[in-house]
């Protein structure tokens, strides 16, 4: 009978625990949303007003701009940085890792392994090149000047992504369709891309959220014409003691989209970020 | 294979083995014609992903290592000269500089040490399936999406002396007496940096050791606790030695995230009160950007990546021993 009481304790004390956790890993995001509803008087009160009329108020004046920089063409320029850089590094990526699943070429394992190392390589080392060069070639604040860096960031986990989903695929197809007589790149476009079309979920979502997240690149190589969301939001604190009503709402708007695609993505999120590794 | 467990039920049907041999050497490449048409083939299909991965890493290292032995400010390119070693030697006599060094090795430890912990704990809990599980880890999964940036900027909002909700709520169940200006002293600063990562990233721990225990098939347990083992030692001699390769690719992984900090410690304490919270990442861009001291970064970054190139190895070579994702 004690046993068993010690043992129900020792359950009710873990879900305890687990769900503390939880709740107060929550905390920060019920402050950002919570906030940005509050009306302006009600945003910084001590104690925290929880009993408030919601307003769009701070969204209105923050995406058109009416306190400061208007935050909605941030949120465009962001959007289209993180869209073309991830159709560039699908296309890219996708080739790539079909080749290092399927076909036997010298340098292969060394090239597999190098793709994976580049991992570390450190991002604040290569804006210094990547900032001198644009800024000789005219191409500071540029869309390809961010482009091109992101792609690069994402292709190690886009690559090695695609290639576990594409020995997934019976090889017999593929062998099959190239007997017949297709190219290889009949074999990719009409063959392998819709039986990857998960992994290449996985692999374009997360190429999207990092790079709608990036911010050391967007900072360096960015000033107006394609300035990003999380530039834009880090310059709120000191522009005007920090209002916490623009700052939270701002805040929301960049990272809305983000967690409601984690969500969607949920089962495949882990996967995508270890590599494919882990499913 | 991967670490994925279920085998997909095509690959029982052919044979794992067969399978593995076809896809490995392809019957057509036998000839030497066709393994040079296959090295054409591979070598055309990856060399745009090879390009443009080459232009963000051997270029930049390249370029790196040329302007460390220059003395290169970027206000003034013209007047750059040949120094030699003198930017390396600035480094190690420059007591600033090994502290980033050293600022940075003790944020990489001590997050991913203490995500590893609470990841650990918090996927042994979650491992049962259950609906209340699932609805734990799905709320789990929101921090590890917020956009770094921001998140910096909600813990300082939350860590305000004056406003914050942290000071507040701390003071009110009695925890604190006195509001406590977090970002302005080293020890309380340090935690604000730690408690971000750790807030953001335990999750991933989590949830890869929970997809690895899940995956753990219950017979050697269930045998083990036949032979009458039970808790901690049930645990260390039958499910870690199990759950190896989901903890070396969650702390490979972490660790080589957490040497890439910028924005979180940048917008959150700047590298400060001082130099007290500056990582080697915020170091080297404050020196090529905002002195534009081109030439001391170079030298500090390669210095940065040599390190870096010593370090990944080896925990790349314990991750082969305990997986096989790295192998061909």
């Amino acid at each position: 009978m004690s046993k068993r009481l010690a043992e129900w304790t020792r359950a009710a004390v873990v879900r305890i625990l687990l769900w503390l956790w939880v709740a107060l890993a929550m905390v920060p995001l019920v402050w950002m949303v919570t906030t940005s509803f509050k009306p302006s008087g009600y945003a910084q009160t001590i104690p925290p007003t929880w009993i408030f009329a919601p307003t769009l108020e701070h969204y209105r004046d923050v995406l058109t701009g009416a306190s400061a920089t208007p935050f909605a063409p941030l949120l465009l320029h962001s959007l289209i940085v993180a869209l073309l850089a991830t159709v560039v590094g699908l296309a890219l990526g996708l080739t790539a890792a079909y080749a290092l699943a399927r076909v036997q070429f010298i340098g292969k394992k060394f090239l597999a392994m190098w793709i994976l190392s580049t991992l570390m390589f450190p991002p604040v080392v290569s804006v210094i090149p990547v900032f001198i060069l644009a800024g000789r070639l005219g191409l500071i604040d540029r869309y390809i000047t961010l482009i091109i860096p992101y792609v690069a960031f994402n292709l190690p986990l886009v690559i090695w992504t695609l290639r576990s989903s594409i020995r997934q695929i019976p090889q017999e197809i593929e062998d099959a369709a190239l007997v017949d007589g297709a190219s290889r790149f009949e074999v990719i476009w009409r063959i392998v891309l819709p039986l990857a079309a998960p992994g290449i979920a996985t692999a374009g979502i997360l190429s999207m959220l990092l790079s709608w997240n990036e911010f050391l690149f967007a900072l360096t190589l960015t000033r107006s014409a394609v300035k990003t969301a999380p530039v834009g939001i880090s310059e709120f604190t000191g522009m005007f003691g920090t209002q916490w009503g623009s700052l939270t709402a701002g805040a929301t708007t960049i990272v809305a989209p983000v967690v409601l695609m984690a969500l969607v993505l949920r089962r495949r999120l882990i996967e995508g970020l270890t590599l494919g590794a882990v499913k | 294979m991967t670490l994925q467990q279920p085998a997909p039920a095509w690959r029982d049907r052919v044979g794992s083995g067969g399978l593995r041999r076809r896809s490995r050497g392809e019957p057509a490449t036998a000839s030497p014609v066709g393994r040079d048409q296959a090295n054409r083939l591979g070598w055309g299909l990856v060399a745009p992903a090879v390009l443009v991965l080459l232009a963000l890493t051997i270029f930049p290292a390249a370029y790196l290592v040329y302007a460390s032995f220059r003395s290169y400010n970027l206000m003034t390119p013209e007047a750059a000269t040949f120094v030699g070693l003198d930017n390396y030697r600035n480094i190690v006599a420059d007591p600033d500089l090994r502290h980033s060094m050293l600022v940075t090795l003790l944020f990489v430890v001590l997050a991913v040490g203490i995500e590893f912990a609470f990841g650990l704990c918090l996927a042994l809990i979650l491992a049962r399936k259950s609906r209340e599980n699932t609805i734990a880890a799905t709320l789990l999964i929101l921090p590890m999406a917020v956009t770094p940036v921001v998140s910096a900027l909600v813990w300082r909002e939350l860590l305000n002396p004056n406003y914050g909700w942290v000071d507040y709520y701390l003071r009110r169940i009695g925890l604190m007496h006195e509001p406590v200006a977090w970002l302005s002293q080293p020890v309380t600063a340090w935690i604000a940096v730690i408690s971000l990562d750790v807030w953001q990233w335990t999750p991933f721990v989590a949830l890869i050791l929970m997809a690895g225990l899940q995956g753990i098939p219950p017979e050697p347990r269930e045998a083990a606790a036949v032979d009458g083992a039970t808790g901690w030692r049930l645990f260390w001699d039958v499910i870690f030695p199990l759950l190896r390769p989901f903890v070396a690719i969650a702390v490979l992984l972490r660790t080589l995230d957490a040497f890439k900090t910028f924005g979180t410690i940048d917008v959150l304490t700047g590298g400060g009160p001082g130099v007290s919270t500056e990582i080697i990442n915020l170091t080297i861009y404050r020196t090529a950007l905002q002195d534009f001291s081109v030439g001391a970064a170079a030298a500090l970054g390669i210095s940065f990546l040599v390190v870096l190139s010593i370090i990944v190895p080896q925990m790349l070579r314990i991750l082969a021993r305990n997986s096989d994702l790295v192998e061909g």
